[in-house]
């Protein structure tokens, strides 16, 4: 039987005493300065999703609809050797979030990043303390709409680590053949991450970051953990074992969600973007600078002739847009290559659609 | 009286970046080693010794060849690892960034906390924001840097409003 919210706070106090010794109480008192009449504290993070350690800040979401000012970041706060951080944020912004992230679900265009980059996922876990947090004093939150939250938190997490899925697949792919089997190995292993971490929260956990994973797997989805199990390690050796374990994790992730993931399923709907490169020939040698970065790049003649073309297809001096399966051969390589030194930006015309996401795992299920 | 024998705006850039964009997450990472080792939560210890292997060939990579700009993170660890071959912390960067599954849970946190001595040794002492010992001074820290780089015209690279006065 699920443990009631009293029970599951209870257990959460008892945890953070028994590696603090501070009650909540305390940390109540200590954050008193931050709260408004009839707003509520919500203890999410993993702590309150009974991973965490001694070592776990105690993560606080201070809100209500008479919150009158939010923070700007979360706002560090030590009791003891406890961390405690706190988000103060006005109701209205946590409402617009779930509105936004609705709006975001219910179109084709890209989700990846625009909640939180792959560092900082903040608003993906946001809305899952709102969803899953404990409410450890003032009323239970009532948010205003009507729209089922959880559902919205859940798909909104399943859909950015559907689309990290497909970038790092296509990325894993493309390094192989631009001959980067490292980064090919890397991209790989994180397609198959992101593969899992998407599925762990499909079944209705809350997310807490790509960081648990492997516990999660261990205790609460354990017949996905063979899955993770070949893509622990890379291999040894990438040049050799490279386009193998690539290969290997696209049938993984194909397998989990039932998505086609080769290179050309996926390429067409991304593209590459020159932010400021631009060719100069000095006598014979020819050099793309950045004038941003600071950074100057020599160049071949073969790649001097890829770039001139990419530009020629354009119909601009340098060139500005460019899809990644509109180029092949040294154009591939080199747009690739400078993709990898951060001189490219990768962009993608459409998202994964979280119905197209359900649909092909539906079918993917019924393969397997 | 010591020269940077180098670009002003290119050193005060690497440097930072590497200790505050980079550098940081090594210490939160480390912390995140010590607690799983603490509760036995060994998938997590492995995620965090990774996530150190690559904070740590980015930072060296940035910091000792001035490398710019840094890639999206899906490329950097291959990026900063090809960048830092034959450098004599290669191997440790790369074992961590690999995954050591071989490598018994209790000894990982020794090669964790090794290999972030020696890459502070060279790049700089990281800040480490989690404790109440290193918040205001990192803060502080920060804020220097985000002088310098304003005095070489590069935008700092932490939020502006609450790391330099209005």
């Amino acid at each position: 039987m699920a443990m009631t919210e009293e029970g599951r706070c209870r257990e959460l106090e008892a945890r953070v005493l028994s590696y603090h010794d501070v009650s909540f109480e305390k940390v109540l008192s200590e954050i008193a300065y931050l709260r408004d009449t009839g707003d509520s504290v919500i203890a999410g993070g993993s702590l309150a999703y009974s991973l965490g350690n001694r070592l776990s800040d105690l993560d606080l979401v201070i809100t209500g609809p008479s919150t009158a000012h939010s923070s700007l970041v979360p706002l560090e706060h030590f009791i003891g050797s406890l961390r405690v951080d706190v988000w103060k944020l006005e109701q209205k912004l946590v409402e617009e979030t779930f509105e936004r992230a609705e709006d975001a679900l219910a179109g084709e265009g890209l989700v990846l990043g625009s909640f939180g980059d792959v560092d900082r996922e903040d608003e993906l876990k946001l809305l899952h303390r709102i969803i899953y947090g404990i409410t450890i004093d003032g009323p239970h939150l009532q948010l205003a709409s009507t729209r089922n939250h959880r559902v919205v938190a859940t798909n909104l997490v399943v859909r950015e680590y559907g689309e990290r899925m497909r970038s790092s697949a296509l990325l894993a792919q493309l390094a192989i053949q631009a001959d980067r089997p490292l980064a090919a190995v890397f991209n790989a292993r994180l397609a198959v991450e992101a593969a899992l971490n998407a599925s762990v929260v499909e079944r209705g956990l809350p997310f807490t970051g790509d960081k648990w994973l492997r516990e999660r797997l261990a205790g609460q989805a354990a017949d996905l953990a063979t899955l993770h199990d070949p893509f622990r390690e890379l291999p040894i050796d990438p040049d050799t074992a490279g386009a193998d374990f690539v290969e290997e994790a696209i049938a993984t992730c194909r397998r989990l969600w039932g998505l086609a993931l080769q290179i050309e399923d996926v390429s067409r709907f991304a593209r590459w973007s020159n932010p400021d490169l631009s060719m100069h020939e000095v006598g014979d040698e020819c050099m793309l600078i950045s004038a941003k970065h600071g950074v100057l790049i020599g160049v071949d003649l073969l790649e001097a002739e890829a770039w001139r073309g990419l530009s020629s297809d354009s119909g601009k001096t340098e060139p500005s847009v460019w899809g990644v399966d509109e180029c092949g051969g040294s154009a591939a390589t080199l747009s690739y290559q400078l993709y990898e030194r951060g001189l490219l930006d990768l962009e993608w015309e459409r998202g994964v659609p979280i119905s197209e996401l359900h649909s092909r795992k539906e079918a993917a299920r019924d393969r397997h | 009286m010591i020269g940077i024998e180098t670009d002003a705006r290119r050193y005060v850039w690497c440097r930072s970046n590497a200790l505050w964009v980079i550098g940081m997450p090594a210490l939160t990472f480390l912390q995140d080693v010590h607690g799983a080792q603490e509760a036995g939560q060994e998938g997590l210890l492995r995620y965090a010794a990774r996530g150190i292997g690559d904070a740590c060939a980015v930072a060296l990579h940035v910091a000792v060849n001035q490398a710019r700009p840094i890639p999206p993170a899906p490329l950097r660890t291959a990026w900063a690892l090809e960048g830092i071959g034959g450098h004599a912390l290669w191997e440790a960067c790369w074992q961590l960034v690999r995954g050591i599954e071989a490598v018994p849970a209790g000894q990982i946190p020794a090669r964790c906390e090794a290999l972030i001595s020696e890459v502070q040794a060279i790049v700089g002492k990281m800040p480490n924001i989690l404790t109440p010992e290193g918040h205001y001074p990192a803060i502080a820290l920060a804020r220097d840097w985000a002088k310098a780089l304003d005095a070489v015209g590069e935008p700092a690279p932490l939020p502006s409003n609450w790391a330099l006065p209005s």
